[in-house]
């Protein structure tokens, strides 16, 4: 019996030290993702790049570096609007002994929707209404591909923009105004203001959480970030502007349907856990026919099976990949002003669902073109 | 004897397992650990990285046929003195951000070095800084080889302008994108679009089931 157990242990060993030793390091974070995001580009996975580049473009861009913000999303854009197929790490992923976060990190749909979101920003703040547009036309094309197509690109706010733009550029729009209308929850957009020279963005709350359920850890989900805020009353000149949320990520987040992956990871569970039955039953067959002491050569080979699908059952990584942009907000809002030229400030209080304000936010700013677009962006979340 | 045998077995089985964790890629941490030299490319060459959306083969493709045919036109070609051009800003209706400049920049270029001076082209980009240097000569803060008072700001004969048009698909995992490539030659004097050419793309891919 031994001679069967000790190559077999050594053979685990294999299997388990070989999973453990080339794992790149782990980068000490800071809690400031541009920090951290510059020090993981340098020393951590590359898998995990995407990742780190969202992060710092929503924190560059909140704190007003938005020439960074655009260098991270511009390097970020391209991998993930790519087609990713033959893809080494990819095919590891759907392995059974890969975790699923072996994978390039390019985000679950809502994520990479958010990227070309942050991205339409930053081309309409340059004067580039119709890269704007592109980008929101790419942020919706993420969601299209859903399993449950009553929310297919449902982004309220991505249609009316793409309309808005349209409409600013002679085009009619009136079709995506539409359909915005027709995805609206919370709130109805209103028809477009085409001589507004104001466009302010709002974000607000903090976006959805991903965490693994299950016996393996191995479906993907969803719970609703900390928010409190649920609109925003905007004044300026003298008047008050309340401002709904149009679109909230955890909705989306949550609205999708099942991934391929799922697929592949229940399978992987299911392996998982018919591995570890066949080798707990091998193992137990083995030890009865040891026990009778006839049947020695017999009892070694099952108990020796049962090992061996005992460490496959070890080896199966079925966990979901739970890397997630965690500097995202709930919800997202716009508004558009006309307002004279000369100096301006906004003042914009973030309100909870009672009313009650819980954080006030002022920008100042100058409209010195009446016909120029100037795009203002807000968050109530710290950078 | 039986003790050769189960050594034998059980070398084997372990042996089995060992070579399956290798086989498995267990031990791989970093993907091409020593990285890709760069590489230098022909702008019409595909890449390792590959989108559905525009890239410079489709670029490069685009802009030397529209230059042909810009050639064929013949405005220009027959013209008996070479028209002035004005470049106007592509027109992005895809989903793909693009360098909107980098399509015209290209034609022109093409057209100035195939051309043989048969199309002129004017720097209306430029304006700003044209028009701060000729008022700096006009005031005298700068010297002037002629006189800065007389009107040389040339007008355009015709206008070189163009438009992206897209239509995107996506269903189970696959996406698909069609680009229109139109561009057009216009009269600056009387609206009249004197040439039009169009090349088209379509692309398709389907994302690894991890991705989906």
């Amino acid at each position: 019996m031994r001679v069967v157990l000790q190559p077999l242990a050594l053979a685990a060993v294999v299997v388990l030290a070989g999973c453990a030793t080339h794992h790149p390091k782990r980068v000490a974070l800071t809690g400031d993702p541009l920090v951290d995001g510059q020090n993981a580009l340098q020393q951590g996975p590359a898998r995990d790049h995407v990742l780190w580049e969202y992060r710092m473009a929503a924190s560059a861009f909140r704190r007003g570096q938005f020439a960074e913000a655009k260098k991270w999303l511009d390097d970020a854009l391209p991998r993930i609007g790519g087609i990713i197929a033959n893809d080494r790490d990819a095919k590891k992923a759907r392995g059974l002994f890969h975790t699923e976060a072996r994978k390039m990190f390019i985000g679950e749909p809502y994520e990479r929707v958010m990227a070309y979101y942050y991205r339409g920003i930053l081309y309409w703040m340059d004067g580039e209404p119709d890269n704007a547009r592109a980008c929101f036309r790419s942020a919706q094309f993420m969601d299209a591909d859903t399993e449950n197509k009553t929310y297919a690109a449902d982004y309220v706010l991505l249609d009316y923009l793409d309309g808005f733009i349209t409409a600013r550029l002679g085009g009619d729009g009136s079709d995506e105004l539409k359909r915005a209308k027709a995805s609206a929850k919370n709130s109805t957009p209103p028809p477009y203001l085409t001589n507004a020279n104001v466009l302010v963005f709002l974000e607000f709350g903090h976006g959805p959480v991903k965490y693994a359920a299950g016996e393996h850890a191995q479906m993907l989900r969803f719970r609703e970030g900390r928010s409190s805020a649920r609109s925003v009353s905007l004044q300026v000149g003298g008047k008050k502007y309340p401002v709904l949320a149009y679109d909230d990520l955890h909705f989306q987040a949550t609205t999708r349907g099942g991934r391929v992956m799922d697929h592949i990871l229940a399978n992987k569970a299911v392996f998982k856990d018919t591995t570890s039955v066949v080798g707990d039953a091998a193992i137990i067959s083995g030890l009865a026919l040891a026990s009778t002491g006839e049947h020695n050569e017999a009892a070694a080979i099952v108990g020796g099976l049962g090992v061996l699908s005992k460490i496959f059952s070890s080896a199966t990584t079925p966990e979901a990949d739970i890397r997630a942009w965690d500097n995202l907000p709930q919800f997202l809002s716009f508004a558009a002003l006309t307002l004279p030229p000369g100096p301006h400030e906004i003042t914009l209080d973030f309100q909870g669902a009672d009313g009650r304000t819980l954080v006030t936010k002022k920008v100042t700013f100058t409209v010195t073109e009446a016909r120029r677009d100037l795009v203002l962006f807000v968050s109530e979340l710290n950078s | 004897m039986m003790n050769t045998k189960l050594i034998l077995q059980s070398t084997v089985l372990s042996g089995a397992v060992a070579g399956l964790a290798l086989v498995s890629g267990c031990a791989s941490g970093v993907k091409n650990p020593s990285g890709t030299p760069v590489t230098e490319m022909r702008p019409d060459e595909k890449g390792f990285v590959v989108g559905t959306g525009v890239e410079s083969t489709d670029l490069v493709r685009v802009t030397d046929k529209m230059a042909r045919g810009i050639l064929g036109c013949a405005q220009i070609a027959n013209a008996p003195a070479a028209p002035w051009i004005v470049l106007d800003p592509v027109m992005n209706e895809t989903r793909f951000p693009v360098n909107k400049t980098l399509f015209l920049d290209r034609i022109r270029g093409q057209l100035i070095s195939k051309a043989q001076g048969k199309a002129r082209f004017l720097a209306r980009e430029r304006m700003t800084v044209l028009e701060q240097e000729r008022q700096m000569k006009r005031s005298g803060q700068l010297t002037s080889t002629s006189d800065p008072a007389v009107q040389e700001f040339k007008g355009a004969d015709f206008f070189l302008t163009g438009k992206l048009s897209g239509m995107s698909s996506s269903a189970a995992g696959g996406i698909s994108d069609y680009i229109l490539y139109s561009f057009q030659l216009i009269d600056a004097r009387t609206s009249e679009i004197v040439w039009e050419g169009a090349d088209e793309i379509k692309k398709q891919g389907v994302a690894d089931a991890v991705y989906r």
